[in-house]
């Protein structure tokens, strides 16, 4: 049995089981409204670690997968953990959480000379997937500082405008491009 | 040899996660999740109580010696004055239908942000004083006592909510938390503990006019400038009545709009359309600041500010008060005003539209109409020559702002002026508009930079909605009718939704308006190129 045929029965449940553990990563509390409610606009946090963890597990499987279409399942989970106040390590961890998953679902079935190489292939594409997810989550800092400066200068850019004209002297209204 | 622990371990993976009972687990008072803290000389100016320098990231925040007192006196005192708080403190049956209405919890996933146990922050320490089953059984039924890290975790909570009202939609009991977040905040403000950017716009306001504190000479020559601008796009300059008498209307906007881009554009907005309808009105330099700054500190806050509104109605002698595009000065307006300062002057009456004779009996009472109100009513009468063409690179939704939505049921009258003055509309979900609309999560004072990460979470709920049209319909635009929005709604789609434009309804209204007299149109108001423009013909 080859790598794609054995995720295919097992996918579902890594599934499950990813969605649990990264749902057991905020305050048991919490967890009910994440977990209970399949809306993805009533519950928008279970739905972006819903829809990541399908598109993780395809990639993870080996699947024939453009990357774009990866980032694209994981940009939203990795843009609201960026800003959930946790530790770059915390945010992008969840998807090491795969490991232990694979390792219980998958590994038993592959743990033999003519299939390990294909397992660390599997857990290899994970690193991979960890340092997606790390550009991804630098990428989100980075316009949080830069939309944190555009704003500063924003909520007073006609003031600056009207004080900017006050010391040239140039007529009321020349466009200075600030604030932009 | 200590061992390195597994991710499982950092990641806090973990059915038992936190290890202490919710009442005893304390917020983190972490940079990006707290705003600076206010002025002393700014309390002192404004004679709130007991002004004191500290820092919310410090152990000690030097609270005045009688804290405990202090706050124990002033919850009673607002317990026997607001007999709906005593209702809200009873009431509540924890059935958890308010619990993931929240935004805040919805984007930070703290259990605390569930407007059931933020509201149980107050009610625990109401039980301990106020409930006989809590003075019994105490921390068994989880009453609690007044600590300093109570103080601190109330503080922390009250401003992590935007008082939007969006749980008080689904609480079976009607329970308005937001006025439970406001009585905290007052309590707070008791012990000299307040934050820095709403209660320099109070000053602000109380004493100069508009929240940045510009003297009114200079206040005058910004809208000039913002005239000339206008000038520049349609070859038509508008008047700027200020302070004048004798006019039938004051006009009344947040200044956030005079200074802030793209809050500008919406102003340009009104000035055209007002010179297009030669509109008989003025502005005033006192009365400039619409939006509400207090009812974020105090209910007594709130009511001064206010004041401005019908005292300088009162000086020009104006028959009534037409305002713009705001959030919560227009719950102030439809829910507190007449009994902060009504009645209303003697030369005000209920007001007429002078164009097209409408007359507007649901303001009987406060004598104000809301902007979209009155260019609605326009718009039904014929009396705007619309070119909705020019409008025609955009495709745009409508944020519902969470308190002309709730506050006030203005819910049709911004859609029905887009569809006249765009081409392209979409509406976000149906469970995130109208009035189940998600707040842009930085009102109430919150839009402050230095929270902006906790504005990006508490905001997604909105940028998710916008994100899924702008994905699965193309949309490139949101219009609102709020200044906070106008100021909070553009890093929020920089992150959540990055291409998406945000605007007034006014500025849209301004690009379709077809003036009499006017040039020919190439740019939009922000001196952008307009679509359909032949190039040739332009020659």
């Amino acid at each position: 049995m080859n790598t794609q045929q054995i995720f295919r029965d097992k996918t579902d449940k890594i599934v499950k089981l990813w969605v649990e553990a990264v749902i057991n990563c905020y305050p048991d509390r919490s967890r009910p409204a994440l977990s209970s409610n399949m809306d993805p606009f009533t519950n928008p946090v279970g739905g972006m670690i819903r829809e990541a963890a399908q598109g993780l597990v395809l990639a993870i499987s080996g699947a024939d997968i453009q990357i774009e279409q990866i980032k694209k399942s994981i940009e939203r989970l990795i843009k609201i953990r960026a800003v959930q106040a946790l530790s770059p390590g915390e945010a992008i961890g969840i998807i090491y959480l795969f490991k232990p998953i694979l390792r219980a679902e998958i590994l038993p079935q592959m743990n033999k000379p003519s299939s390990f190489s294909e397992y660390l292939d599997i857990e290899s594409r994970l690193d991979t997937l960890a340092m997606m997810a790390f550009d991804l989550y630098v990428r989100d800092r980075e316009v949080l500082a830069d939309i944190r400066i555009k704003e500063i200068r924003n909520q007073y850019a006609e003031l600056k405008r009207w004080a900017q004209n006050l010391n040239s002297n140039a007529p009321l209204g020349t466009f200075t491009g600030c604030g932009n | 040899m200590a061992k390195l622990p597994t991710p499982q371990m950092l990641m806090a993976s973990r059915p038992d996660f936190p290890k202490a009972a919710w009442l005893d687990t304390k917020p983190l008072f972490a940079p990006g999740s707290y705003c600076y803290p206010e002025k002393k000389d700014t309390m002192e100016l404004l004679h709130m109580p007991n002004p004191h320098d500290w820092d919310p990231s410090a152990e000690d925040w030097n609270l005045p010696e009688n804290w405990e007192k202090i706050l124990c006196d002033a919850f009673e005192e607002r317990l026997e004055k607001h007999r709906s708080l005593k209702l809200f403190m009873d009431i509540c049956v924890r059935c958890g239908a308010c619990a993931d209405k929240c935004h805040f919890f919805l984007g930070t996933n703290d259990p605390k942000n569930m407007p059931v146990l933020r509201a149980e922050l107050l009610r625990s320490l109401y039980r301990r004083d106020h409930a006989m089953l809590g003075k019994i059984l105490g921390r068994k039924i989880g009453a609690r006592k007044w600590d300093k890290e109570v103080v601190k975790e109330l503080f922390y909570y009250a401003y992590q909510c935007t008082e939007c009202r969006r749980c008080s939609l689904f609480c079976p009991y009607g329970i308005d938390t937001a006025e439970i977040t406001a009585i905290v905040r007052e309590l707070m403000h008791e012990v000299g503990l307040g934050i820095h950017w709403i209660m320099d716009p109070v000053k602000n306001c109380s004493f100069t006019g508009n929240h940045l504190g510009i003297q009114p000479h200079s206040f005058k020559e910004i809208v000039e400038m913002l005239a000339d601008d206008c000038e520049t796009v349609t070859g038509i300059r508008p008047k700027t009545p200020f302070n004048e008498k004798g006019h039938e209307i004051l006009f009344i906007t947040p200044s956030g709009d005079v200074f802030a881009d793209p809050g500008i554009y919406t102003f340009m907005g009104y000035l055209l359309l007002f010179h297009e309808l030669d509109l008989d009105y003025t502005f005033s330099t006192y009365a400039s600041e619409g939006g509400n700054f207090g009812s974020f500190t105090s209910f007594n806050m709130a009511k001064k500010l206010n004041a401005k509104m019908y005292a300088e109605a009162k000086r020009l002698g104006v028959k009534w008060i037409l305002g713009g595009e705001c959030g919560h000065m227009w719950r102030v307006i439809n829910q507190y005003m007449e009994t902060y300062n009504g009645p209303t002057p003697d030369n005000m009456v209920v007001p007429t539209s002078p164009i097209t004779g409408t007359v507007f009996k649901h303001a009987a009472a406060t004598k104000m109409v809301h902007i979209t109100e009155f260019t609605a009513d326009l718009i039904r009468h014929g009396k705007l020559n619309l070119d909705p063409s020019r409008n025609d690179h955009i495709i745009t939704t409508f944020h519902d702002s969470c308190n002309p939505a709730r506050a006030m049921g203005l819910l049709d009258e911004p859609r029905y002026i887009l569809k006249h003055v765009c081409n392209h509309f979409v509406e976000m979900p149906e469970n995130t508009i109208r009035e189940q609309t998600f707040c842009c999560g930085a009102g109430s004072g919150l839009n402050t930079e230095e929270i902006m990460e906790l504005r990006m979470r508490s905001g997604m709920p909105r940028g998710n909605a916008l994100r899924y049209v702008q994905q699965k319909f193309g949309v490139n635009h949101m219009a609102c009718v709020c200044a906070i929005d106008r100021a909070t709604l553009p890093p929020l789609a920089d992150y959540w939704a990055p291409g998406v434009n945000v605007s007034g309804v006014h500025e849209l209204v301004a690009n379709a308006l077809v003036m009499k007299g006017e040039g020919k149109r190439t740019m939009d108001l922000r001196q952008e190129d307009l679509p359909n423009v032949d190039a040739e013909e332009d020659q």
